[in-house]
């Protein structure tokens, strides 16, 4: 239990995908502009993950890794180096998914997220997210709470960008820098006060 | 057909997929007797560098690395019974996959858990290191959660059970340019000739809080602090001191000492 | 365009990174060292050329409604022959990389110069453009990760260039350096440097500015 708890911490504040490994930037820096579009969009990411990291996980202990067709009597062969097309395939029917679900029951949301929904599909998040808990080898149990907390981390992290940039609408920016520099600059802040979080010992 | 129509589609999707399994296909199985090696190598190194079969420092090419591996004496030891096992073969085991197995492993008592594993698998891999028929080191693995990271390496013993060797960490993510010194080649060279028990037996190994004071009854069972690494430094000596402990490989030392271990040739060269 | 134009805009007049806010991900997480800077950038350019050419290639026989997902499977394929090569012949290298070069599949780059240029232009143009993208994201990665190496631990691939206070030196390292927060810092400030130099690129606010007089004590 503690285990899965500190799988949550981790994700969320201390390895945040936004933040500590940079995954998912270009939609972080091209949306972040207002808060309601990114609480929507970071409720997609959470659902996405939520769902594709498990999935995923499945998919290779019990498919793709060495000696996971054993079931079937395939017990000899490795398919792993098929991962990155079979997680993307995951993801991409995910995403189709959850655009028409939103489509048929929450139309305003689907249209605020307009070009980004789909975008989901290429978001380094999601994809480094599965290629994370392949790495770390994780059990469904830990793939199921790394997926939401990795999503609540990203969220957490684009809708606080967001609000600072809000604020920031107005400030005297030098010319260079607005827009994408200072943004730039204020995710790095934001990267260095997550950093302290991190000498918390639970 | 037209350009936008299903048959055209479905021709496209089974071509393409056709064409790109094959691609990765034969580039995976091709590239796949390199990479094995590479991983072989890459697992070897370590240990060879603490083997004192090599010369320290030294950039070893991957040849020099797999010819002083056949010199090592691979073995299994279940570690609760301080004994080797033949029913486990060493080039399958590993002990990182056998923490999550209940058949492998034992949970560790919250208060005995100085190393903050939860787990530890119940058997290990060791290395002989034999010079003639005389055994010079003996080589354990270690592990133990510091500050960020699993820190994990060998440890390097002299044939007296009780004097380092040497020691490496060969995995471990701790602060970049504080607790990553463990990995410096010149901190680590500190730890040879250290003691880890005192006369009764108990570890007594510690990464001194600051430099060690020479002259002192303990500087013989401590190196050097790390500057800004405390914590890291900290886990060190508790991954030590449970790793030597009556729950790690104590029994073994002890037993090795009751029994002397046989030089046991490896298969391969038994039959050249 | 011009050969030369597809070739050399997107090192400064069009950077992928810098000015398209694409492939940011890899930019910032790998860079603090110019030895995995530079392998990932042979990466990324490798697979650029290679997806760029087949979507090229087979641009005229693309049904839209599969359109995106024959393009990933290219992309993907090129990815994990890129990975496999890197596993055999640079392991170490691969070892630090770990997913990043994975994540080569959903690097916006090159799925956003497949959808703006491939599908529209033959294969010579298409591999230039490739290779010309793949030049700009390796100039924006070689200037954060030699900066970072070098500030941060004193050294250039591995070579050292300031000597540090614990070799005997009197260089003490900048650790802020070796951390993510830095590549932000740097791509921002390379930024303001761009847009300085060329004004085009700066972006304009979006709401309007309006002169208020002053009006005196009560102002």
């Amino acid at each position: 239990m503690s285990n899965l708890f500190d799988i949550f911490i981790r994700a969320v504040l201390i390895e945040n995908l936004a933040l500590a490994f940079f995954l998912g930037m270009c939609t972080f820096l091209a949306v972040s502009k207002q808060i309601k579009v990114t609480l929507g969009l970071g409720a997609a990411v959470i659902v996405v993950e939520g769902i594709s990291v498990p999935l995923n996980n499945l998919i290779y202990n019990y498919l793709l890794r060495d000696g996971a067709l054993a079931w079937a009597g395939y017990g000899h062969l490795d398919f792993s180096f098929l991962g990155l097309i079979s997680y993307i395939a995951v993801i991409a029917a995910m995403v189709q998914i959850l655009e028409m679900i939103l489509n048929r029951f929450l139309p305003s949301l689907y249209n605020a997220l307009g070009i980004f929904l789909p975008l989901l599909t290429v978001n380094c998040a999601i994809l480094g997210a599965s290629l994370f808990m392949v790495q770390r080898d994780y059990n469904f149990a830990e793939s199921a709470v790394y997926g939401v907390s990795v999503g609540i981390g990203w969220a957490v992290a684009i809708v606080a960008l967001a609000g600072l940039r809000e604020k920031m609408r107005y400030s005297d920016v030098p010319k260079g820098l607005q827009g994408l520099g200072i943004t730039f600059v204020t995710a790095g802040l934001m990267s260095l006060a997550f950093m302290g979080i991190s000498g918390i010992e639970l | 057909m037209t350009k936008d129509s299903p048959q055209k589609a479905l021709l496209v999707v089974f071509t393409v997929a056709l064409l790109c399994s094959v691609l990765v296909s034969v580039a995976s199985i091709s590239l796949k007797p390199i990479q094995l090696r590479n991983q072989l190598v890459e697992r070897s190194r370590n240990i060879v560098s603490l083997s004192g079969l090599v010369p320290v420092g030294k950039d070893l090419s991957d040849d020099e690395i797999l010819a002083a591996v056949e010199q090592l004496d691979v073995r299994v030891v279940d570690i609760d019974s301080g004994e080797f096992t033949t029913t486990i073969d060493p080039s399958d085991f590993d002990a990182r996959v056998a923490i999550n197995d209940p058949a492998l492993s034992v949970a560790i008592a919250p208060a005995d858990d100085l190393a903050r594993i939860g787990r530890r698998a119940r058997f290990a891999v060791v290395y002989l290191v034999w010079q003639g028929d005389e055994l010079k080191r003996i080589i354990v693995p270690i592990h133990g959660q510091a500050m960020w990271s699993t820190l994990y390496g060998y440890l390097a013993l002299e044939a007296d059970r009780a004097t380092i060797a040497a020691v490496s960490f060969y995995e471990q993510t701790e602060t970049a340019g504080l607790g990553d010194q463990i990995q410096r080649p010149d901190w680590q060279a500190l730890w040879q000739g250290r003691k880890l028990f005192d006369s009764q037996g108990v570890v007594r190994f510690r990464v001194a809080a600051g430099a060690v004071v020479a002259g002192s009854a303990a500087a013989r069972h401590q190196v050097d602090g790390l500057t800004g690494a405390t914590i890291t430094g900290d886990a060190v000596t508790r991954l030590i001191e449970y790793w030597f402990g009556a729950n790690g490989y104590a029994v073994f030392l002890d037993t090795l000492q009751k029994q002397p271990p046989v030089k046991m040739i490896n298969k391969e060269s038994a039959q050249t | 365009m011009t050969v030369r134009e597809t070739l050399l805009d997107p090192l400064i007049s069009k950077n992928p990174v810098t000015l398209q806010v694409l492939g940011i991900c890899s930019a910032l997480a790998i860079t603090n060292s110019l030895k995995t800077a530079l392998i990932m950038s042979l990466s990324l350019t490798s697979v650029l050329a290679f997806s760029n050419v087949c979507i090229s290639m087979i641009r005229n026989h693309l049904p839209n409604s599969v359109r995106i997902i024959v393009q990933m499977t290219i992309i993907a394929t090129g990815v994990i022959v890129v990975d496999e090569l890197l596993k055999a012949f640079a392991p170490d290298t691969a070892k630090t990389l770990s997913v990043f070069v994975g994540l080569i599949v959903t690097n916006c780059i090159v799925l956003g110069r497949a959808e703006a240029f491939a599908v529209q232009n033959n294969v010579a143009r298409s591999f230039l453009d490739g290779i010309g993208n793949g030049l700009g994201y390796s100039l924006v990665l070689i200037i954060v990760a030699s900066i970072r190496e070098l500030f941060g631990a004193g050294t250039l691939l591995g070579v050292e260039i300031l000597p540090l206070l614990q070799n005997g030196g009197w260089y003490a390292p900048i650790q802020l350096m070796l951390l993510p927060p830095s590549a932000f810092f740097i791509i921002g400030f390379m930024i303001w440097i761009i847009r300085s130099w060329k004004t085009e690129q700066v972006e304009q606010p979006d709401f309007e500015r309006v002169e208020i007089e002053e009006a005196g004590e009560n102002a």
